[in-house]
């Protein structure tokens, strides 16, 4: 990751009211020709001058970052975590990261001590699917005064995938006519039988956490119950009969996720890509991979 | 480390921290309008002050439009109506004072807070409107740094340390922005604006005394101990002996117990300073009379009165030397003000005849007793020595008594033959009037007498309370001779001090009965005087060097320094290429103090791979040194031994129990030499 050399400072709104407040004192003094307010108004235009200086080295040895986003589906929101690391020898306050591209997403950390690091989670709406760049990600911070803005630009490589917003009305091609009658619909967790664990994610209900992992000092993990397995079924882009390429894709994508919940082995026929049944997470998200990363234009 | 819910994103309560610092800055500002507002409106601050604290822990908002309109059109009615106008400074300051309360109340978001410390910094500079003796700029000033301090806890959020940190770094940052205040204060230019508005005289009454002299008018001062003027005596080390007598004002209309200025106090024309003595011939005694220099700081007394030990010799500038020999500022003075006077020991000699009639004018209204009493005098006495010492020695032995409250009376014959109960201006007036009545050419001198010397800063204070009158006396061998017939009925009041003052409040019973006891142990304590000398001498620098630092010093400072010439504009870019090194100077040099220390092996190594980098082999942050050297080396087969024997040394250096002692120049050595190899 890139970063500018120096951090910029820029003024925030409250400068203009302090420039107000300035004036104020200014004319003030002179009417009156008054030192004691003379004294009010340098100490104050010296302490907003110093806190400049003060600003700027709260960033220095400031760096920042990006890991890996989880992918999400197009309208939920993208979960960016960002490690801010102070390698200075002094605290560092009140630095905020800003997403300037997504709506100026910021998140902010109350202090670093020296030498330590913070991790942060930028949440951000994804509007469409595919893989996206995070290209900027400004670090900035307006400790002491709030007057100044100090501002450093770190251009990151780091991309994250958006896959298609799951819509459609369609119901779930059951090629396999003859599992047709004892196919139930269960989904993740209301089966019976353990099929394995996979990483939790945030807001999942916690009576499927693996417990047991955790006292051992592993990461979250969730349990998956899974009821008997079925036949497979095939989800074809060719069988769809929507113009629009992109409801296709959102159907697709729908099922793929039904498919799954239910245990039913599945797989996915797109121009120019097959991906042969199966289940799993593995297969779940090379599927919606698929689907986010698909161009229309090539095979048209 | 401690992350906090972003402020800007969800924007609905002040934090508290910030809040009860703001809180104690603001009732830091609250002093000088105490002092001059109406009461109501600082009240009103405090009351909002609570409540807004009452509303914040419990979620409470004042959300309704039409209830915040009404406060509002309220508040400004009801300025106006206790000042019946909304201009004048202390209406317009009461107005500002009221809206922001209103906005202290009104305010919710973590946003408004700066808006809220900024509106702090206003109030600062309104108490300085009102007031600027030291107390009030000490208040003031503080108020400023703990609305610093709320400024910056409300920017640490949640970080830990509520008190030492925060006040810690504002300590910092005063203590980084000095300099830069000494040279804004002492360079930047005082343009003078004054021509939109001027500060009307908002002081209901001016202070100290007026150009009448009636029975109790000064009584009403001698409770004041307001600070009248200090005064230093530059030319010598040590404090003048003898009574103090600071002239102010000469009064020479008579209406009996009541006297006034002149009619008109135009300067004295240069001719009839010099030279005339009087029809006596006498030798002029001031041919040999100590002159005293002294430098003298004045509080704004709302009048045109400048004091002076004895006789002023020479005007000052922006002052005239009035008939009577006192000193008339040209202009109120409303702010402090500095000058320096030489004064003669010995009395004016000089009358002419018009002065000598008007110094002999008597009203009519006078009864016949007190006539009889004064030609009582001449009758046994031959010249006016003879006659001053009989009317002395009449207040001597027919049993006056000095008193600070003698009761409301104006009658000279009451005064003379009944209640024989009075203050110095009653002696002074009456005896002023009996001399006129004897013959002799008399006038009434209205100043002060004595004052406290401080031992630390070698100057006097001289408070309202010693607000003193006396008489002046035409003799013919001596000019204008002083006679205090106060000191006659009551010799102790010359060296009436604060401490006897207070001693003697007490004995009065004007304060406190309980607390007397304790006063009077404080009042005899060295510690007191101490400390009061302290706050005096410091009280007296902040008057006499700070305030007194305006527009025309600056000209002087300037001058003396060579810059004056230059024009304002190139001055305040000067100042401020000044200020900008000043900040560079900070800016290097917290980055290198906060800079962490990267080892000289690292730094080496991330050299070496900056070089690499340089001829199209970057390191990837996940490599190892081993894994890149392969990599290094298969891209740059020239230069692979070199590569494999840096990644080696480099590893020994790291991970090696106990690396050779000269290990790390050779990795220098061999850093450098692969980047220069290359190159060529």
């Amino acid at each position: 990751m890139k970063a500018g050399k120096f951090p910029l400072a820029y003024p925030t709104a409250g400068f203009g009211a302090l420039l107000f407040v300035l004036a104020a004192m200014w004319y003030a003094a002179s009417s009156q020709n008054s030192a004691a307010i003379y004294l009010l108004l340098f100490l104050l235009a010296s302490v907003f001058l110093v806190s400049i200086p003060n600003t700027l080295t709260n960033l220095a040895g400031v760096t920042l970052r990006v890991e890996s986003a989880k992918p999400s589906f197009a309208g939920d929101e993208v979960v960016l975590p960002v490690e801010i690391m102070n390698t200075s020898r002094a605290t560092r306050y009140g630095i905020e990261v800003v997403l300037p591209d997504a709506d100026k997403t910021r998140e902010r950390v109350d202090s670093i001590p020296r030498k330590s690091a913070a991790r942060l989670t930028l949440r951000f709406a994804s509007y469409h699917r595919g893989e996206h760049k995070i290209e900027n990600l400004d670090l900035t911070s307006c400790y002491p005064l709030g007057f100044v803005r100090a501002s450093k630009r770190f251009v990151s490589n780091q991309t994250y995938l958006v896959y298609p917003k799951p819509a459609g009305n369609s119901q779930l091609p059951t090629n396999h006519s003859r599992f047709a009658d004892n196919r139930v619909q269960q989904g993740i967790g209301h089966g019976d039988d353990f099929a394995g664990v996979r990483a939790y994610v945030p807001g999942e209900s916690q009576r499927h956490i693996d417990w047991k992992a955790v006292a051992r000092g592993q990461p979250l993990m969730t349990k998956e119950f899974a009821a008997e397995t079925k036949g497979a079924v095939s989800l074809d882009f060719f069988e769809l009969r929507f113009a629009n390429v992109e409801e296709k894709l959102s159907q697709l994508t729908l099922w793929v996720i039904e498919a799954e919940r239910a245990r039913q082995p599945y797989g996915l026929r797109l121009p120019g890509v097959k991906i042969s049944p199966a289940l799993g997470q593995m297969h779940f998200h090379s599927c919606l991979r698929a689907l986010s990363l698909f161009r229309p234009v090539e095979h048209e | 480390m401690s992350k906090s819910s972003n402020p800007i994103k969800r924007d609905t309560s002040i934090p508290r921290r910030p809040l009860l610092w703001m809180a104690a800055a603001l009732l830091f500002t609250l002093p000088p309008f105490f002092d001059s507002l109406a009461v109501w409106v600082p009240s009103l601050f405090l009351l909002s002050l609570a409540l807004k604290f009452w509303m914040e822990t419990r979620g409470y908002r004042l959300r309704s439009v039409v209830l915040k309109l009404m406060l509002v059109a309220t508040a400004v009615t009801t300025a106006f109506f206790s000042y019946s106008s909304v201009r004048g400074v202390e209406a317009g300051i009461s107005l500002l004072v009221v809206l922001m309360s209103l906005k202290i109340l009104e305010a919710h978001t973590a946003r408004e807070f700066r808006v809220m410390v900024l509106i702090g910094w206003m109030l600062c500079l309104c108490g300085f409107f009102l007031s600027q003796d030291l107390t009030t700029a000490l208040c003031l000033l503080i108020a400023f740094a703990l609305l610093a301090v709320a400024l910056i806890q409300f920017h640490r959020g949640a970080a830990p340390g509520a008190v030492w940190p925060p006040v810690g770094t504002t300590c910092k940052l005063l203590l980084q922005a000095s300099p830069l205040v000494v040279l804004f204060f002492l360079l930047f230019p005082r343009i003078n604006t004054g021509f939109w508005f001027e500060l009307r005289p908002f002081r209901s009454a001016n202070t100290g005394f007026s150009d009448r002299l009636s029975p109790g008018s000064i009584a009403a001062l001698a409770n004041s101990s307001e600070i009248a003027f200090r005064a230093e005596f530059p030319g010598s080390s040590t404090r003048p002996s003898g009574p103090m007598y600071w002239r102010g004002l000469v009064m020479w209309r008579c209406n009996g117990m009541e006297w006034r200025g002149p009619y008109d106090p135009r300067p004295k024309s240069s001719s009839s300073t010099r030279g005339f003595a009087g029809n006596s011939g006498l030798p002029v005694p001031s041919a040999n009379a100590k002159e005293i220099q002294q430098r003298i700081t004045l509080a704004p007394n709302g009048a045109r009165w400048m004091f002076a030990l004895d006789r002023p010799i020479k005007a000052v500038p922006g002052a005239m030397l009035a008939r009577g020999d006192y000193l008339l500022s040209v202009q109120p003075i409303r702010k402090s003000r500095r000058y320096e006077v030489v004064s003669s020991e010995s009395s004016g000699n000089e009358i002419t005849a018009k002065g000598r009639a008007e110094a002999l004018e008597v009203p009519a209204s006078i009864s016949p007793a007190v006539r009889d009493l004064a030609h009582s005098w001449t009758v046994h006495n031959h010249d006016s020595r003879g006659v001053v010492s009989s009317a002395l020695q009449f207040f001597r032995t027919q049993g006056f008594s000095y008193s600070l409250t003698p009761g409301e009376y104006d009658d000279l014959e009451e005064f003379l033959f009944r209640r024989r109960v009075g203050f110095c201006g009653h002696y002074a007036a009456s005896f002023a009037t009996l001399m006129r009545l004897a013959g002799i050419p008399a006038r009434v001198v209205v100043g002060y007498l004595g004052g406290e010397y401080n031992d630390l800063g070698h100057f006097f204070l001289v408070r309202q309370a010693d607000t003193h009158a006396w008489c002046e006396v035409w003799l013919p061998e001596n000019g204008w001779t002083r006679v205090d017939p106060t000191a006659a009925v009551a010799p102790g009041r010359a060296s009436l001090d604060l401490t006897t003052f207070l001693e003697t409040r007490i004995a009065s019973g004007q304060m406190g009965a309980r607390r007397n006891a304790l006063i009077a142990l404080l009042l005899r304590s060295g510690v007191f005087t101490n400390v009061r000398f302290i706050w005096q001498t410091l009280s007296y620098e902040w008057d006499s060097r700070l305030l007194a630092f305006d527009a025309d010093v600056q000209d002087v400072l300037l001058t003396s320094m060579g810059i004056a010439s230059r024009g304002p504009v190139f001055l305040i870019v000067e100042i401020l290429l000044v200020a900008i090194a000043l900040l560079a100077i900070y800016f290097a040099w917290m980055q290198l103090r906060t800079r962490s220390r990267t080892d000289r092996v690292k730094a080496l190594y991330e050299y070496f791979c900056r070089k690499t980098a340089r001829l199209g082999v970057p390191r990837d942050p996940c490599e190892g040194p081993l894994d890149f050297a392969q990599r290094a080396a298969q891209s740059l087969p020239n230069e692979s031994n070199r590569i494999r024997q840096i990644a080696n040394t480099y590893i020994l250096l790291r991970y090696a129990p106990q690396p050779a002692s000269g290990m790390v120049d050779r990795f220098a050595k061999e850093v450098n030499a692969f980047g220069a190899r290359t190159r060529h």
